[in-house]
């Protein structure tokens, strides 16, 4: 057999209704166009709304105008250009860290930040259900791993305690699980690393910009001060652009600046993309509390209408809504049903989630109309599931 | 405790979800566990019989009984050892 004929996948499930790569043909609108037809998008993590905002797009116009398409280097080479530097330092004062680098992407923060900082004499404990990125990072690493339990405490502790005789320990996780909306006991986590002289590390990436008194993340949900840890998160989900940022102290940062390889070999972010994320933090740390408002206020309706329609839904405390679909097929054809009505959703299944775990994500961004959402309630109410 | 009622013991303290578990149960095809959740039960077993399983040997598991035996090998070569 030849190479490219073994590179076979089966689709299996999707191979009649595929709901991955939909040809989008519009930006994230209200609707937004696929194949020529109107949708109704509670797929995207544009939890603010912010990703087609006419104030976003002409920040990220003007910084063509000043910088050009692309720096054309990498951040330690001509990649470095003011304006990214101006936002790391924005990020790093408004998640509550001493300083900041940003990212191509989260997946390539995640993928670089262990290899950088972890040495065999190390553990890992990480979250079972920790994100893909996360767990890739820290394979690379080849240190000892010790999962624990999903968002439990006691199994992390009592694996803490049996965890003695290394050089450092990292207690990974995740703020926000996004297939399912649950969100980490993140203070506990802090207080058993400090009990146990671990060092957290936490990627909030459906984090920033969602929870949080004024949209600050974790850290401000949670009432943490004075982080120890090392933090990452997307800013290309409610921050509405893209990249990825890893934020902490600043010998932490000052160190991957210099010796982390998918940082120092990877293109810089365009500034555009910067410029983008600089007006979006302006626009949340002016009018966060309205946004919001609004968002909390679709999740509840979306959640309350399909409990109502006896679906069972993943408990979660962020504004995402999971339909438990349980196998891969049923999950597909829930999928299938809100797709044949104009609704875009994301379907998770294996290896995204665990076998006949699958799960129906829904997000419903701040920008939606109010018509759109008495709309998409209308559907859930009408269709058979 | 016997040795096979402990591991079956820490087999299911280290699953997300309850479920019956016996030494004929497979852990992938039954509890249908992904490669982390195997790591999980691992390192439980490690910390209780203060043993290593090292990655390349996590191949050798399916079923609890493999679990019970990849122990007692272990166990025997770090008498031999002594």
């Amino acid at each position: 057999m030849s190479f490219y004929n073994q590179l076979h996948i089966d689709k299996g499930a999707i191979e009649r209704f595929n709901p991955y790569y939909c040809n989008l043909e519009s930006s994230l609108t209200d609707p937004i166009i696929i194949n020529g037809q109107e949708f109704i998008n509670l797929a995207s993590n544009n939890y603010l709304g912010l990703a087609s905002d006419e104030r976003v797009k002409e920040a990220m116009i003007n910084a063509i105008k000043r910088y050009g398409a692309s720096m054309c280097g990498t951040p330690i080479a001509t990649g470095y250009v003011d304006i990214l530097k101006k936002v790391e330092e924005r990020l790093s004062k408004f998640i509550g860290l001493e300083d900041t680098a940003i990212f191509p992407s989260c997946y390539q923060a995640n993928l670089g930040l262990f290899s950088s900082i972890v040495n065999d004499k190390d553990l890992i404990i990480v979250d079972h259900y920790a994100h893909a990125s996360l767990i890739q990072g820290i394979r690379l690493t080849g240190c000892k791993v010790k999962p624990f339990l999903h968002n439990d405490t006691a199994h992390l502790e009592k694996v803490l305690q049996k965890s003695s005789d290394y050089q450092n320990i990292f207690v990974v996780t995740e703020s926000v699980f996004s297939t399912e909306g649950s969100l980490a006991p993140f203070e506990k986590i802090v207080n058993l690393c400090e009990n146990y002289h671990a060092i957290a590390v936490v990627d909030d990436s459906h984090g920033i910009g969602v929870i949080g008194k004024s949209g600050r993340g974790i850290l401000e949900e949670k009432g943490i001060v004075d982080f120890q840890g090392i933090y990452t998160a997307s800013l290309g989900k409610a921050l509405a652009n893209s990249g990825g940022i890893i934020s902490g102290k600043k010998e932490l940062i000052e160190f991957l600046r210099y010796s982390c390889s998918s940082l120092i070999y990877s293109t810089a972010l365009p500034p555009a993309v910067i410029g983008g994320i600089d007006k979006v933090l302006d626009i949340i740390e002016e009018d966060f509390e309205s946004i919001a408002a609004r968002m909390w206020r679709y999740k509840r309706l979306i959640s309350e209408c399909l409990q109502g329609c006896g679906l069972k839904l993943a408990e979660g405390t962020a504004p995402i809504t999971s339909i438990i679909g349980g196998s891969l097929e049923n999950t597909i054809a829930i999928a299938e049903i809100l797709f044949e009505n104009h609704i875009l959703p994301t379907p998770f299944v294996p290896p995204s989630v665990p076998p006949n775990q699958g799960k129906v994500r829904l997000i419903a961004g701040a920008d939606l109309k109010e018509t759109t959402m008495e709309k998409v309630l209308g559907i859930f109410k009408e269709v058979r599931f | 405790m016997n040795l096979e009622e402990r591991v079956l013991a820490i087999v299911k303290e280290n699953l997300e979800v309850e479920a019956e578990v016996s030494l004929e149960t497979d852990l992938r095809k039954d509890l249908e566990i992904d490669s982390l959740g195997l790591i999980l039960i691992t390192t439980g077993i490690e910390d209780e019989f203060s043993i290593t399983i090292k990655n390349t040997e996590l191949s050798d598991i399916n079923t609890v009984a493999d679990i019970v035996k990849k122990i007692i090998t272990i166990q025997q070569e770090i008498n031999i050892c002594h």
